[in-house]
């Protein structure tokens, strides 16, 4: 075993021995009483969770200037902090009591950050690219560790070091290997703040990650060697030592990939236990990691094979909620972990009494270290370029030269050096840690400069347009079709088959069937594009807007239309800052008949949805196109006015005005518009941080629920039971439908945002946004009896709530409804606005179909509800 | 066609091998003296029917396009040509040219929805609802067309591609 044996099982992190600290140790017999100290009981959970409240506490910190933040990275301040904390303990204690053990280390904290790393890594970057990856991961860290152990060797020798240094060629080697490692945990704390592009980040990255198995053997082989003294080294030994190679690293990757293979599997079954599907991703994945590192394989590999491969499937297979918990959880864990590393870092630095100084030998390995790197990256890029279409320029590999950061892994196995055998760890130990404190603080602040000042091409984070979509999938076809016409047997080629075999088999086995159907990445994208546009509408309308903002990237044709959009939007969040006070006044007349026309769709369908579904149930047997349409037109009529109250909330509408609008039937006008000034600022806050983020609507809707609910409470008890009231519990439908998540109800915020809003001109995005629900509503390929349930059960388990809506008359067309009748109703209801309807037209003629399909309005607020605490 | 075929390195090991390449294709129809039967050509039968084409969505395109007479034949100019267009040496607008004429099914010069819709279709192997497709087409058109005429020109396309970054990396065959 790599590690495992040497790693010492002392009580890691935390000593249980008797610190200063610890006051009122108990008495030899405790008196009874009332209460009883028992630190000791909680001894360690509680300073455990005391220095990650100090490191989480000191990001906030950091995080509190903008300024420092972005010249120094987080990983060096870290470092710093760790550095006087320790000294603070230090002077306290009298002695370094507090240090990162390599068991804690390899067993708790690496773990999370690979796996995140693994789980996040973009596959087809990454497999584009691997030959480039290995080769440096490989060849290049085999290179650094040989030359820099022979040429600290040769610096020995030549008695330029310290006499102390009791070192051979082996100790040297030994050393070699465990320093020579880019280290995966400070690559990525430092590259993710200095944003290089795509693909010289996945290759340092990459080589971070992929180089553990060559660190593990060359370690394990050298201090094999060291420990058995040169003399008892037979061939056979070297021979072992290549063979162990290829064991341990394919072997780790056959550990990875079978643990991916198992927790796809048991993801495909959870349908039922959605609440544990995060739980596997982190237990298999771990269990990987523990189960490699057992058998003394590469556990680094195990676990970044295991997030790769297993990410397509279990995606595909957990609910909407899960995904966003395994991304929220894996950040967090690994975020934290980092934290923690960096710190202890700091602090095991502070403690004197495992150093020992020789200035040669730091300095000799700094000045290897480099200039091995560079000279490797050099040569490596010479012939990686004959067979690379894009080649690596000079400016990569200065970057990537100098972006060979080392880190904690180097620090552990520094550690786990076992002093007896190694005569000469002391000075190991301290040469580490200068090393890594070098790369870390030093390179870590100047690569941002340096990366600005060679002017590397920097990662544009455009958004994915359907046409590069399109286009990639096109060209791969295209050319694994020409590379078979050729019977050439390329990288296309394979690829093709790959995903020939991966599509036949390995999906269908993997993934659930209606996850398997909705896997179209041309719909992804286009399904994510509407998302975004609609977020950024909603967004712009939130807030003070700049004429820059108004340009929708991904729709530069349409910038006139966010342009009226985004005025009328203004004017529909009744803040004061519009921007053509003419506009306002000629669109508000209007707004309020289209308030009215809303307002008589919503009256008019109601209660409908109880007797369509008698109807469709009855009509259990028809043809699955029948049903599949009807489905539609319901779920489009749901949407509709999903959007509808979406917006009155988003805007902050107080809430009981829309519960008014059901409740009193007559009223026209609508009543008059809350503003929420302070979920405004909040909404701006989270819109303008979580910008970036996928989810940044998430927050949108979270902030206007709070409002909500703020705003419940005072007020409406009386009225009727608030949305908000619901659990947010998975629903029925959303059990039953697991690829229905929350986002479809995202996307119809905003897309009906557009349309209402535009009438015209948005008339088609809308349509658009409505379809692509529909899609994901309803899927050619689903079983038909969990849709019935779908429509039925939450209209019967809402019973209760919505009786207390109900008005008389409600009632009795809930219960003797038909579609003359009611569309008759709201004709009449709307005579009034006659004249205000047909200016609406536009608006009005893709309603008009629809109104008539009904729809549950319990389930409609439950899903509101559910999309909001998103 | 000329100016392609300067694109080669000036190997003729290299020509050697694709023409081994395209005899291996139907050793029956393609004699290795070539001086007595200069215009031998391969039926699209025979490339379409190739058990590893079977799954691939655009072969019949490809044949097509890359063929002289336009309907799948491939002579061996033709078989040389593909590879000069999906030579890394070659220029980009070349590829985008070529890339183009693979989408414009209808060979109007323009990409209009209808073609797209094919490719849509041919992508997603018919999986999505015709709505589906038309509303995915529109968009993507709305996206590369530069001068509001519904339809994608050679200009809108190569803007559009050469603008992806790995448009390079994408569109290429090492032999």
């Amino acid at each position: 075993a790599p590690r495992c044996p040497s790693r010492t099982g002392s009580p890691c992190l935390f000593p249980a021995a008797p610190s200063p600290r610890r006051p009122g140790a108990s008495p030899p017999v405790p008196p009874p009483g009332l209460l009883r100290w028992q630190w000791q009981e909680v001894q360690v959970p509680c300073l455990v969770a005391a220095w990650i409240l100090v490191a989480s506490l000191a990001k906030i910190v950091f995080h509190l200037s903008r300024k420092v933040t972005s010249i120094v990275p987080e990983s060096c301040l870290l470092i710093l902090l760790g550095l006087g904390l320790g000294g603070i303990v230090l002077a306290v204690a009298k002695k370094a009591e507090y240090q990162l053990e390599p068991n804690m280390f390899f067993l708790f904290l690496l773990p999370p950050i690979v796996l995140d790393s693994g789980y996040f890594m973009p596959s087809r970057l990454f497999f584009d690219n691997i030959g480039a990856i290995l080769t440096y991961a490989v060849v290049g860290t085999l290179w650094n560790s040989f030359a820099t152990g022979v040429a600290l060797w040769g610096l020995h020798r030549a008695g330029l070091m310290d006499p102390g240094v009791k070192a051979g060629l082996m100790d040297f080697l030994l050393f070699g290997s465990l320093i020579s490692a880019v280290d995966p945990v400070a690559v990525l704390a430092v590259f993710e703040e200095v944003h290089v592009n795509e693909t010289l980040f996945i290759i340092v990255f990459g080589e971070s990650l992929l180089n553990d198995a060559v660190t593990v053997v060359l370690y394990k082989v050298f201090n094999s060697f060291v420990e058995l003294g040169p003399a008892h080294i037979h061939a056979t030994d070297y021979v072992k030592g290549v063979v162990s190679f290829f064991l341990v690293s394919l072997g780790g990757t056959a550990v990875g990939l079978l643990f991916a293979f198992l927790l796809a599997l048991i993801t495909r079954f959870t349908k039922r236990v959605r609440i544990i599907e995060p739980l596997f991703v982190f237990l298999l994945a771990y269990v990987a990691y523990l189960a490699a590192e057992m058998v003394s394989l590469s556990s680094i590999l195990a676990v970044t094979f295991c997030g790769i491969c297993c990410k397509k499937y279990v995606e595909a297979n957990i609910s909407q909620k899960s995904r966003t918990t395994v991304k929220y959880t894996m950040k967090t864990l690994a975020s934290s972990s980092e934290t923690i590393i960096f710190m202890f870092l700091g602090i095991s630095a502070v403690d004197t009494s495992k150093w020992a100084w020789d200035t040669t030998l730091v300095l000799g390995t700094l000045l290897f270290i480099l200039l091995f790197r560079a000279v490797g990256v050099v040569l490596q890029t010479c012939v990686l370029n004959r067979f690379r279409l894009i080649p690596l320029d000079r400016i990569d590999q200065v970057v990537m030269s100098y972006g060979g950061l080392r880190g904690a892994v180097a620090f552990a196995l520094v550690i786990l050096l076992d002093g007896a055998k190694v005569k000469a760890k002391d000075y190991f130990v301290a040469t580490t840690i200068v090393v890594v404190f070098f790369t870390v603080i030093v390179q870590g602040l100047t690569i941002k400069p340096l990366v600005t000042w060679l002017k590397v091409k920097r990662s544009d984070h455009h958004k994915p347009t359907l046409n590069e979509e399109l286009h990639e999938h096109a060209f791969d076809h295209i050319l694994a079709a020409v590379e078979d016409i050729v019977g050439h047997h390329g990288y296309h080629y394979w690829r093709d088959k790959w995903e020939q075999f991966d599509k036949k088999y390995l999906s269908q086995l993997l993934m659930r069937k209606s996850a398997y159907r909705l896997r179209d990445e041309i719909w992804d994208v286009y399904y994510k594009l509407n998302i975004r546009d609609a977020i950024s509408f909603v967004d712009q309308g939130g807030h003070v807007l700049s004429a820059a903002k108004l340009a929708l990237p991904s729709m530069p044709s349409r910038t006139s239309m966010s342009e009226s959009s985004v005025t009328n939007l203004l004017r529909e969040s009744g803040s004061g800052a519009c921007l053509d006070l003419q506009v306002i006044d000629t669109v508000r007349s209007r707004r309020d008949k289209e308030d009215a026309v809303m307002h008589h769709v919503l009256r008019g369908s109601l209660y409908k949805p109880r007797r369509r579904y008698k109807a469709s149930y009855s009509r259990h047997f028809i043809s699955p196109d029948k049903q599949e349409r009807q489905d539609k037109e319901i779920f489009r009529q749901n949407m509709k006015r999903r959007l509808e109250t979406f917006k009155s909330t988003k805007h902050n509408v107080c809430s009981s005005k829309s519960k008014a609008r059901l409740k009193e039937k007559g009223r026209k006008k609508a009543t008059p518009v809350l503003v929420m000034v302070s979920s405004d600022e909040e909404e701006s806050n989270s819109s303008e941080t979580e910008r970036e983020d996928d989810e940044g609507i998430v927050f949108i809707a979270r902030a206007t629920d709070e409002v909500l609910q703020g705003k419940k409470t005072p007020g409406s008890l009386d009225v009727c039971p608030s949305p908000c009231i619901i659990p947010p519990s998975p629903t029925l439908a959303e059990k039953e439908l697991p690829w229905k998540g929350d986002q479809a109800d995202l996307a119809v915020y905003v897309s009906s945002e557009t349309t209402k809003i535009v009438p015209v001109d948005m008339q088609k995005a809308w349509n658009q946004s409505i379809s692509s629900l529909e899609s994901i509503a309803s899927p050619p390929g689903i079983e038909t009896g969990p849709q019935h349930k779908r429509f039925t059960c939450p209209v019967l388990e809402e019973q209760p709530q919505s009786a207390s809506q109900v008005t008389p008359e409600q009632r009795s067309c809930f219960q003797f409804p038909s579609h003359v009748s009611k569309s008759s109703r709201s004709q009449s209801d709307s005579s009034p606005d006659g004249t205000e309807q047909q200016e609406l037209q536009p608006l009005m003629a893709a309603e008009e179909p629809n109104r008539i399909v009904p729809s549950t309005e319990p389930r409609w607020l439950i899903q509101f509800n559910r999309a909001s605490h998103l | 066609m000329g100016n392609k075929q300067t694109i080669f390195t000036p190997d003729l090991s290299f020509y050697c091998r694709l023409f081994y390449r395209y005899r291996d294709l139907a050793p029956q129809l393609v004699p290795l003296d070539y001086t007595d039967k200069p215009d031998v050509t391969l039926p699209y039968e025979l490339i379409g029917s190739m058990p590893e084409l079977k799954d691939n969505p655009f072969r019949q395109r490809i044949a097509e396009v890359f063929s002289e007479d336009g309907e799948g034949n491939m002579t061996l100019d033709d078989f040389l040509d593909m590879f000069s267009v999906l030579s890394e040496m070659a220029p980009r607008d070349l590829k985008a040219y070529y890339a183009f004429k693979i989408y414009d099914f209808n060979n109007d010069d323009y990409i209009c929805k209808s073609d797209l819709e094919k490719t849509v279709n041919k992508l997603t192997r018919n999986e999505l609802t015709p709505e589906e497709v038309s509303l995915a087409c529109d968009k993507v058109i709305d996206e590369a067309d530069l001068d509001n005429d519904g339809k994608l020109s050679l200009e809108d396309f190569q803007h559009m591609i050469i603008r992806a970054p790995d448009f390079l990396s994408t569109f290429h065959i090492r032999i």
